[in-house]
């Protein structure tokens, strides 16, 4: 252990021990969940620190109505292009991996790029937007560069304020996304009054900012910390943000779990109508979004993406749904809560 | 999934491409949305830099990755 | 209206489907749910007499003094030639692996090629090429073989099986890791992963496969392991689970000593894969005693200097990781679905 690590867990277990009541610290991005996993780190923090993962997983809080309207247009032909595991998110039918063993033309991809090279060959390719602030500049630069996308992407701030709203949940304290920030900056996360820090993906980083967050309840204080420094500026990216203004304005979303959410999701605007499946594929996702029909489930999933409860008090948990064989999205993404836990939780 | 290793920027090549190379893994990045000159180092997302990261650091986050 | 039709088609065989009754692409990738699939092949045979096949790498005959062991591995790659080797390389090398992780020293292999009507027969000389070199330079002989041909189409390019026949005075053992034991590697591990990856999805890298035999090698320390294994399919996560399942031990690894080169960490965070499951196709790791371990490593050094220890046996169960930041972390038998067609 090197000794930085060493004396901040040193610092984070006084710090508790002062404070001496349990704290609740709430980390906002999914790849922050799997650092704090990878890392063992919740065994390492002092019995009344308890980390609990939030709604930070893109995958996971993409709505059941939007996989549907993908799987849809796929096995109506059209071809779709995706990033990894999104593909394997159950809609209320069935999943885009699902519809790809079915035949449909289902093509994963690491890059918008990609998905405009598979276009040359694909002139109909539609790719799924997915993402928070940190994909959809790159969505926004292939919409202007001729890609036609279906939207599903959605920005954070409106979901932390619907979290601290929850008096279910009872958070103390963020940990706020590490490239999500980068994109929009710090200044908007001030607007909450509640302890935050910005933390990079070491899990060096995360004692750091744990440490931070323990320092601002010490001093009565609710601040937005920035310990990601080396990647996160106080204004963001200005090019990436106003790519995501030219092409995308807000609209209200759907999020899987916690539900409507009022200018929460980004839509393409009006002049890009053309790179809009929604637009061009209006009747026919109509039609489909009429036809589908909510699949009542014993699905927890909200409740997890809100902390509210622990992925094991889910009644499916380990038992109908595992990875293999995910009922929710957040068993199905690498970090999703539910699958972090079946992966890396005491067995 | 966010990318933690910084890329090096070896050549910048036309229509905001450029070649990055992450601790001798070269790939081909957009870098529409950052300003960088050959030797900068960025962070990744999704094939795009979205920042510039100061030498010192990303020397240091590379030895801890090693 | 056509579309729609499908749609409502879809779905309503999709409600009529209680289960998925076909085999899926993650069953042959290595990991939990091949080795789900392979329990319920087996199902349908028994091995007796004097046959044993508990799972290993081969199965084993007695013959008194010395036993026979007789192993089977099917190559399907994409691409077919990468740095650093060719699917003829990993067939044959993969063969005389497996049959040396069990302590035997091969005697003849069969080579059975299905290939796809208009493959090149330059590209069928290359590989044929490949195997011949090989063989030639581990003295171990292709003593029979069979050829067919499909039709374009009905398969993808050319399909290689290799079986091979060995014999050994003691059988290396996958249960036999002891509590005190370390755990060593014979090199960096997952290079054959990163140079088909890298190929796969265009990146450049001076990583080549680490495809090689590696016969001698563990010849030349057979007697100290208690356990050894080729990480290929699913890596050190699956042989390194195995391993501790079947030794009922915990193997601990140490993340300030894993076998990795720095190329082969970045290409597992560029493509968020585990390079825990990245194959090798030309290392082996295993257990030795603890004051063994020195005069192991010296051995094994002279063949590729990156040997080293990296981990250790308790009692217990599971395969862990002990962080740098003083934690352990459980590594899992790795989900299949991740790298298709790698070897």
């Amino acid at each position: 252990m090197s000794s930085e690590s060493e004396n901040i867990l040193k610092k984070i277990w006084q710090e508790a021990v002062q404070i001496g009541r349990p704290l609740r610290f709430m980390e906002l991005c999914g790849t922050h969940s799997q650092t704090i996993a990878a890392n063992g780190l919740k065994s390492l923090m002092p019995r009344n620190i308890k980390l609990i993962a939030g709604p930070g997983c893109p995958v996971c809080v993409t709505d059941q109505s939007d996989v549907d309207v993908m799987v849809g247009l796929a096995l109506g032909g059209i071809p779709i292009a995706v990033y990894g595991d999104a593909v394997n998110v159950p809609g209320n039918i069935m999943s885009l991996e699902q519809a790809r063993q079915k035949g449909a033309d289902v093509n994963i991809v690491y890059s918008v790029e990609e998905a405009m090279r598979l276009k040359n060959s694909n002139p109909g390719l539609v790719f799924f937007g997915l993402g928070f602030e940190t994909t959809a500049p790159m969505t926004a630069w292939a919409v202007k560069n001729g890609l036609v996308v279906y939207s599903a992407h959605k920005i954070f701030p409106p979901a932390m304020a619907v979290l601290m709203a929850n008096k279910k949940i009872k958070v103390n304290g963020f940990i706020n996304p590490g490239h999500v920030s980068a994109i929009i900056g710090t200044e908007i996360y001030k607007k909450f009054k509640i302890p935050q820090v910005i933390a990079g993906f070491e899990g060096l980083d995360i004692l750091r900012a744990i440490n931070l967050l323990l320092e601002q309840i010490l001093s009565g204080k609710a601040e937005v910390s920035n310990e990601y420094t080396r990647v996160v500026r106080k204004n963001g990216n200005a090019k990436a943000q106003k790519l995501i203004e030219d092409v995308f304005e807000i609209g209200d979303a759907k999020w899987r779990g916690l539900g409507l959410i009022k200018k929460s999701g980004l839509k393409i605007r009006k002049k890009y109508q053309k790179q809009d499946a929604e637009f061009i594929y209006k009747d026919l996702i109509k039609k489909i979004k009429a036809e589908i029909k909510s699949k009542p489930s014993a699905c927890q999933c909200g409740r997890v993406l809100q902390g509210m409860i622990e992925p094991r008090e889910c009644p499916l948990f380990g038992k109908i749904c595992t990875p293999d064989n995910p009922q929710g999205a957040c068993m199905v993404s690498v970090e999703g809560s539910c699958n972090i836990e079946y992966r890396y939780g005491k067995k | 999934m966010c990318l933690a290793i910084p890329g090096k920027i070896i050549e910048i090549k036309k229509n905001q491409q450029a070649t990055a190379d992450f601790n001798g893994i070269e790939k081909e990045i957009n870098i529409s949305l950052v300003e960088v000159k050959k030797g900068d180092y960025v962070i990744v997302h999704a094939g795009f830099a979205i920042e510039k990261i100061g030498k010192a650091d990303a020397e240091s986050i590379k030895s801890l990755i090693k | 209206m056509l579309v729609w039709f499908l749609l409502k088609e879809v779905v309503i065989l999709n409600i009529a489907m209680a289960k998925n009754n076909t085999i899926e692409l993650e069953m042959g990738a290595g990991g939990k749910k091949s080795n789900e699939l392979i329990s319920e092949i087996r199902k349908n045979f028994k091995v007796h007499g004097r046959w044993k096949n508990t799972a290993d790498d081969g199965a084993t005959y007695d013959l008194g003094k010395e036993k026979l062991v007789f192993t089977t591995d099917a190559f399907i790659v994409d691409p077919l030639f990468f740095p650093g080797g060719d699917i003829g390389k990993i067939a044959i090398c993969g063969t005389i692996n497996d049959l040396a992780v069990m302590g035997a020293v091969p005697i003849g292999i069969s080579l059975s090629l299905v290939i796809e009507e208009g493959f090149p027969q330059s590209d069928l000389e290359k590989i044929m090429a490949s195997i011949g070199k090989i063989s030639k330079e581990t003295g171990v002989p292709i003593v029979t073989g069979d050829t067919k041909v499909t039709e374009k189409g009905k398969i993808d390019k050319i399909e290689i099986t290799t079986s091979g026949v060995g014999m050994a005075q003691k059988i290396i053992s996958n249960g036999g890791a002891k509590p005190g034991d370390v755990v060593i590697s014979s090199g960096d591990l997952g290079e054959h992963a990163v140079a088909l990856l890298a190929t796969r999805f265009n990146y450049k890298t001076k990583i080549k496969s680490d495809c090689q035999p590696i016969l001698k090698e563990i010849q030349s320390i057979r007697n100290y392991l208690t356990s050894a294994k080729d990480p290929t399919r699913g890596g050190i996560a699956e042989v390194l689970n195995e391993i501790a399942g079947k030794s009922k031990v915990k193997i601990i690894l140490e993340e300030k000593n894993l076998p990795f080169k720095k190329e082969t960490v970045a290409l597992s965070e560029l493509l968020g894969i585990d390079k825990f499951a990245f194959p090798s196709e030309g290392r082996f790791v295993g257990t030795v005693p603890q004051k063994q371990a020195q005069k192991v490593l010296k051995i094994l050094q002279k063949f590729n200097k990156e040997a080293k220890v990296i981990g250790r046996v308790e009692h217990g169960k599971g395969l862990y990781l002990s962080t740098n930041l003083g934690s352990q972390k459980l590594i899992e038998m790795p989900r299949g679905k991740l790298i298709p067609r790698i070897c």
